[in-house]
């Protein structure tokens, strides 16, 4: 049973990363495609250091680094491609800023309030593992509302990549702040809703992925309109006056 | 305490997004074609607009009216630009929906087009979106009772977004993107937005 748990979420990433590369995603979503490489190295890293104790650590904690770090990128990327093409206001660049502090400040204020017991490196990188999925929800709820007030599509791969990471990352706080009333169970009750969790994000990308999608291309070079259109593009345009 | 709180509030605000995804997946309009625009469109009267809009429309009714009965015909003008900004709304919506369609179409020159029709309807959107804000506000704090403002001409512009220029540049944008519909349909569709 704990190896199914091993072998579901691996199993989805790596039926990922061949979507990804079939789709050739690292052209359209650098960060994220690195980060679904990275999932693929470290969950199989992890999952060979398993009977090994003291590697197993090491690798562990390593590898939380790494998502944290990659997590973050990748909210960044689905920034910038979706406001990219909305807006140039200046504002607009400090939106991530905003969303990073905000996230760092959830996490303190979370750490201030229930105290950890770890300590040293590993107590930070839980503490910017939290601050990532806080950042990661408040990205995901905020394109979520764009598409809402401005009717965007939704159907393209930032929105997947977000929803992905905010499903997980919501079920994620909700472990973190709901179960731990259940004492030694969480243990077990974490490590399942996680495997869960994370199977079906992979599950969300691997559907947004499975459609192409165009690359945008702002200055396409446009056929010539003929003769008979330009004639009745120049009457709309006549009625319209 | 306040910690958990904004915790609790997050998290919801996160599962809230995740039924929203999950409704806009089960429930997607289907493939949006030209047949499924014309008949959706609401007309939105753009010289009405226009006289809205003008500041010197503004002025008159102060100069001619007394200061209650300015203060009931600013209200009915407002009202009466809150509804043309639901339509230029609704009617972007819908556009952006046709575009999204035909973004996945072979033919370059007509996925050029729909992106600039994308393009303009989004900005009439965040336009709008503003603007009812702002008008949602103005009726409900009654702030014309203190100031008699406000002024409708401030409207023009919302978010570094003229209104009626982009409305207009929709309508210019929409007219290319559907050159290719019978004279009579292209026609119908001028009118209806």
């Amino acid at each position: 049973m704990k190896l199914l748990a091993w072998f579901i979420p691996l199993g989805l990433l790596a039926l990922l990363f061949c979507l990804l590369l079939q789709r050739r995603a690292y052209k359209v979503c650098p960060w994220f495609f690195t980060y679904v490489a990275f999932a693929v190295a470290a969950d199989s890293g992890r999952f060979v250091a398993l009977s090994h104790p003291h590697p197993y650590r090491t690798t562990y904690w390593i590898t939380e680094a790494g998502y944290d770090l990659l997590g973050i990128l990748v909210m960044y990327e689905v920034l910038r491609a979706v406001l990219g093409g909305l807006t140039l206001a200046w504002w607009a660049r400090l939106i991530f800023p905003a969303v990073v502090v905000a996230g760092v400040g959830m996490s303190l204020a979370r750490a201030n309030a229930v105290p950890s017991r770890l300590s040293g490196i590993e107590f930070y990188i839980v503490l910017g593992e939290i601050a990532v999925r806080f950042a990661q929800v408040f990205v995901f709820a905020g394109l979520v509302a764009l598409v809402r007030l401005l009717g965007l599509r939704w159907r393209q791969y930032p929105f997947g990549v977000a929803t992905g990471f905010g499903l997980y990352a919501t079920v994620m706080l909700l472990t973190t702040i709901k179960f731990s009333d259940f004492g030694t169970r969480f243990k077990l009750l974490w490590g399942w809703t996680s495997v869960v969790a994370y199977s079906v994000a992979v599950l969300i990308w691997i559907w947004f992925f499975s459609v192409p999608q165009k690359a945008e291309n702002q200055n396409p070079e446009l056929s010539a309109l003929s003769p008979g259109d330009l004639k009745q593009y120049k009457d709309a345009l006549r009625r319209m006056r | 305490m306040l910690s958990l709180i904004f915790t609790w509030l997050i998290v919801a605000w996160g599962i809230l997004s995740c039924i929203y995804m999950l409704r806009c997946a089960w429930t997607r309009f289907p493939k949006r074609d030209a047949d499924d625009v014309i008949p959706f469109l609401y007309p939105v009267d753009i010289s009405l607009a226009e006289s809205l809009l003008d500041p010197a429309t503004d002025f008159e009714f102060r100069w001619n009216l007394r200061p209650r009965q300015f203060r009931d015909a600013q209200r009915k003008r407002m009202r009466l630009y809150l509804e043309l900004t639901r339509r230029m709304a609704h009617n972007a919506t819908v556009l952006v929906q046709y575009a999204d369609a035909e973004n996945n179409s072979c033919d370059p020159r007509r996925v050029g087009l729909a992106s600039t029709l994308q393009q303009k309807a989004i900005e009439v959107r965040i336009y709008s979106l503003l603007t009812r804000i702002k008008l949602h506000l103005w009726l409900l704090l009654r702030s014309e009772l203190l100031t008699s403002k406000p002024v409708l001409a401030h409207l023009r512009t919302a978010g570094d977004i003229d209104g009626l220029q982009t409305y207009n540049a929709l309508k210019i944008a929409a007219a290319a993107a559907f050159v290719e519909l019978p004279p009579d349909e292209l026609e119908s569709l001028t009118r209806s937005l």
